[in-house]
This record gives C-alpha cells, structure tokens and sequence, in this order.
C-alpha cells in the first residue's frame, strides 16, 4: 500500500476522519469547560489563600482549601477521573460531565496556586494605596490587585492550559470519544497504528501552537500599557 | 512673608489621645497625643525608625493602633464599630512610593475611587480629573500610565488622585523622599499651593525648608512620644528638648 492509499484507508473510506472530527470537539469542550471551571474555582481559592496570607482573616476557608489542593495535587489525575465516573457517577454512564468535573476540579488547583503567587507579587503598597482612597477590601482585590496579577500570571496559566488540553487524553480510560481515542477506534477498524496515531499528534500539536499564538497576543496586548 | 500667619485656624479635625502601637515586642509610639485643627499644616519631623509613618498611618488606620484613641470629625475611628472605608473616603494619603495603579492610565486612576465608590458619575469624575491634572500641571499626561512618567510627575498624580476624593484632611508620608532631587521642588510647589487653598495636611517630612516655610505647625516625635512642638519660627529657633536640638543641628 502507498501513501495515498493508506491515507484513504485511514481516513477517507467509510468516513472515518470523522472519529477525529467528533473527537477533537469533546476534547476542545472538555478543555474550554475545565478551563472555565479551573479559571473560577482557581480564583475564587487563590483570593481566599493571599486573603489569610496576608491578613490572617478566613481560617477555616484556608483550611479547606488548603486541605483541596493537597488531595488533589497528591493524586494522579487519572484517578480522579475515575473516581468520578466510577462511583461518583457509579449508577449512570456520563463520561462528558465527568470529564468537565474532574478536569475542571484539577484544573482549579493548579489555576489556584499559580494567580495566588500572582496576587502575592503585588506590591502591598498598592492594597494601601486602594484602601487609604476609601475602596473596600474586596473593591481594591477586584480592580486593583487582581487585574494586575492576572497579567503577571498569563504566561504560567497559559502553560497550565495546555498541560490540560494534553491531560484530555486520559479520557481513553473511561472510554470517552476524545481526539486520542478516536485515533484508536480508527486503527482498531484499518490495523493501522502509524496513520491515526500521527495524525491525532499532529492535532494536538497544531490546537496547542494556536492556544500559545492567542495567549501570546492577549498578554501582548495587556502589557503594551506599561510602556 | 507667607500668608499662613493670618489663617483663622478652624475646629479640632483630628484629636489624638495617648496613641499608642506595639509591633510586638517593639513599642513604637507610647502615648501621642495632639490635635489638628482644620487649615492647619503640620509637619512631623524626627529620626529615622522613630515612629513617624507608624502615626501618620493609624490617622487613617492603615495601622491599627494598640492603645488610646483618634477622633476624627468628633468620632472615635479605633472604636470596632466606625465605618473605616467611609473615614477614609474623608482622609486622603500620598505614599513615599506613589503607589500608582500601573494598569491604569493617569486619568482612571484618578476616577476610580470616586466612580466605584459612586461618588460621582463618570462625566462628573472625568472633569474633576481633568480640572486636578490642570491644577498639577500634567494635563497632556491624562493618558499616558505610570511607567511613563518621571517619579515627580507620579507624585503629582498621585496626590492629584487623592483629592479627587475631596478629602478633609491629606496625610503625606514622605513624599518627596524617593525623588531625585531636582524633582523635589515641583512636588513641594503643589503642596505648598494645596496649603494655601486651605488644606489641612499632616506631612512627615525630611525637607526642613518646607516645614518653615509652609507648616503652621512642627513636631518633633522621638522615642515614642512628641517629644516638642512649635509654630516653625519658634520651633527651629530655639529648642528646650536636647534631642531636638542635636536631631536639627545633623540635618540643617
Ligand atoms: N509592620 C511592621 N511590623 C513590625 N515592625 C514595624 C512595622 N512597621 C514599622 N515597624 C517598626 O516600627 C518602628 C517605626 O517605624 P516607622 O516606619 O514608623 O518609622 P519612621 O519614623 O517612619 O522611619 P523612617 O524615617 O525611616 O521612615 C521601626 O522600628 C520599624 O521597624
Ligand atoms: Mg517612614
């Protein structure tokens, strides 16, 4: 067989780019819901986390979230996968909503630690400056600090976003159609493993080159106002 | 002659009574007590580490004070239950560093409290910024961002942005202490020219120049307490407290 017709073996007959098709759409849902999720329950801890770091107050927030990102950084993600779809969601099958869940929880602890270092890198004194002009606590987090750190961190969540794209791919083990298994349902049809292997890479390859291009022109864009 | 000598000094704005603050084991002020009237300039003068900025900043409670109280307008602000953020609204505070908001131009950082605080609509605190830039002399500089200014012109703004919050009273803590020198005087005019508006301003400073001339008052801290103070004539003429006097003879 040559190229072309291994190619059209692989992809063509019967349809079946459109395993890859289908499978690059819940990879890219499921990594734009975690994503969603990560970036909202990532705020949320960090703001609670540099609270106490910095003024002592929400203990028993901190605990709490303290006690979250211990589990969830001390345990591999596939396990936590698992455990959703498994006994979570043990009496029905749903492996998308499972997959936002444990994605978007994992994601959250590592969005988490990353913006808190962010917010710690803010100069007290623009917390004082924020306060001394009579805005709240939380007004001067809001407009203040957080805008600020959120620029520092862009480069460290775009990182962490496409680790996550990348970790999709463990979707395999609950025997959810994403990008990387669909490769394999291919192959599993055509016992070839070079084509739809490579090609599922080069997917990947092309979404997470896309994903550093648009990060890189938002942080562009964000710190052009420092000079 | 500066006109300071004929301002009818107004009612007592802030009155502070045996302040104390401990950070730790360290007792930095033990037992302040003076007042400020409206109108006045006080200047707060002393050695380094000697609790100068620790007072300056319980007047508006950025340090919680750990004993005594501060009335401020008639209310005592270290009561537990006073509204701090509404107190401040009413005390504005220029920082050593500028503490600018670099994310903002010159202009939104002038609007932002106002705005968000919905003191003023946005077209409201848009001509208040542009009448204060005018009044700091940096009206082309309304959207530029802090990086691109010189320290001096920070400070402009940055006192530009406290009173966009037309405040009662002005805190200054040092504020011309990060500025090279030939930015010193540009910030000084500003401030002197807010004194002769009426102003009331506490302003712990370095530059003795500024307090004779522009202070209605000096005070001299050291060790914890005010240890003297004078109308500026008397005050850098003669001294009784010895410290004082050795404090004045290093730095004149
Ligand atoms: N947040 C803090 N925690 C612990 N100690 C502090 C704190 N802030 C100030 N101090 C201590 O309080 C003392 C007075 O500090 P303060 O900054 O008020 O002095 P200062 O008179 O303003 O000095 P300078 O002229 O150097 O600005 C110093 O010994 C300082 O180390
Ligand atoms: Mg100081």
């Amino acid at each position: 067989m040559n190229f072309s017709e291994r190619f059209s073996l692989n992809f063509i007959e019967k349809s079946r780019y459109k395993y890859l098709l289908d499978g690059i759409t819940n990879t890219l849902l499921i990594t734009i819901v975690a994503a969603a999720i990560g970036i909202l329950l990532g705020f949320i801890i960090a703001v609670i986390r540099a609270t106490h770091d910095r003024t002592g107050k929400l203990k028993l927030l901190d605990l709490i979230c303290r006690l979250y990102l211990t589990v969830i950084r001390g345990t591999p993600t596939t396990v936590q996968l698992l455990i959703v779809y498994f006994v979570i969601f043990s009496s029905v099958s749903r492996p998308m909503l499972s997959a936002f869940i444990a994605f978007g929880l994992n994601s959250a602890a590592y969005v988490a630690e990353i913006v808190r270092s962010g917010i710690m890198s803010i100069d007290t004194g623009q917390m004082e400056a924020g306060r001394s002009l009579g805005l709240g606590y939380w007004q001067t987090m809001g407009y203040v600090i957080i805008p600020q750190a959120f620029k520092n961190v862009l480069p460290a969540l775009t990182n962490e976003f496409i680790v996550l794209l990348k970790e999709t791919s463990i979707c395999i083990a609950i025997s959810l159609r994403d990008l990387t298994y669909g490769t394999q349902l291919i192959s599993s049809q055509t016992y070839d493993y070079m084509f739809p292997l490579l090609a599922g890479a080069a997917i990947y390859l092309v979404i997470v080159i896309l994903l550093t291009f648009l990060f890189g022109k938002l942080e562009r864009r964000l710190r052009q106002n420092e000079r | 002659m500066s006109g300071k000598k004929e301002k009818q000094l107004g009612e007592v704005l802030i009155d502070v009574k045996g302040l104390c603050k401990d950070f730790g084991d360290n007792q930095v002020l033990r037992g302040i007590t003076t007042q400020i009237r409206k109108g006045e300039v006080v200047a707060i003068i002393g050695p380094s580490g000697c609790g100068k900025s620790t007072f300056l900043r319980s007047l508006n409670l950025l340090e919680v004070p750990t004993g005594g109280q501060i009335f401020f307008e008639g209310v005592d602000i270290t009561n537990k239950t006073v509204d701090v953020d509404k107190m401040r609204q009413k005390i504005g505070m220029v920082f050593q560093q500028f503490n600018l908001f670099p994310h903002l131009t010159v202009k939104k950082n002038i609007m932002l409290a106002p705005v968000k605080l919905k003191l003023m609509t946005k077209e409201q605190a848009s001509r208040r910024a542009d009448e204060l830039l005018e009044r700091v002399g940096l009206p082309d500089k309304a959207h530029a961002y802090p990086a691109m200014l010189s320290g001096g012109q920070k400070q402009r703004i940055a006192i530009a942005r406290a009173m966009a919050m037309n405040p009662d009273v002005m805190l200054f803590d040092e504020p011309t202490s990060a500025l090279d020198p030939e930015m010193v005087g540009e910030v000084l005019e500003i401030m002197k020219e807010l004194a002769e508006t009426g102003m009331t301003m506490v302003v712990v400073t370095h530059e003795m120049g500024f307090a004779r001339e522009v202070a209605t008052r000096a005070i001299f801290i050291d060790e914890g307490v005010i240890k003297e103070e004078n109308a500026p004539e008397i005050f850098f003429s003669e001294q009784k407290d010895q410290r004082l006097k050795d404090f004045l003879s290093k730095v004149l």
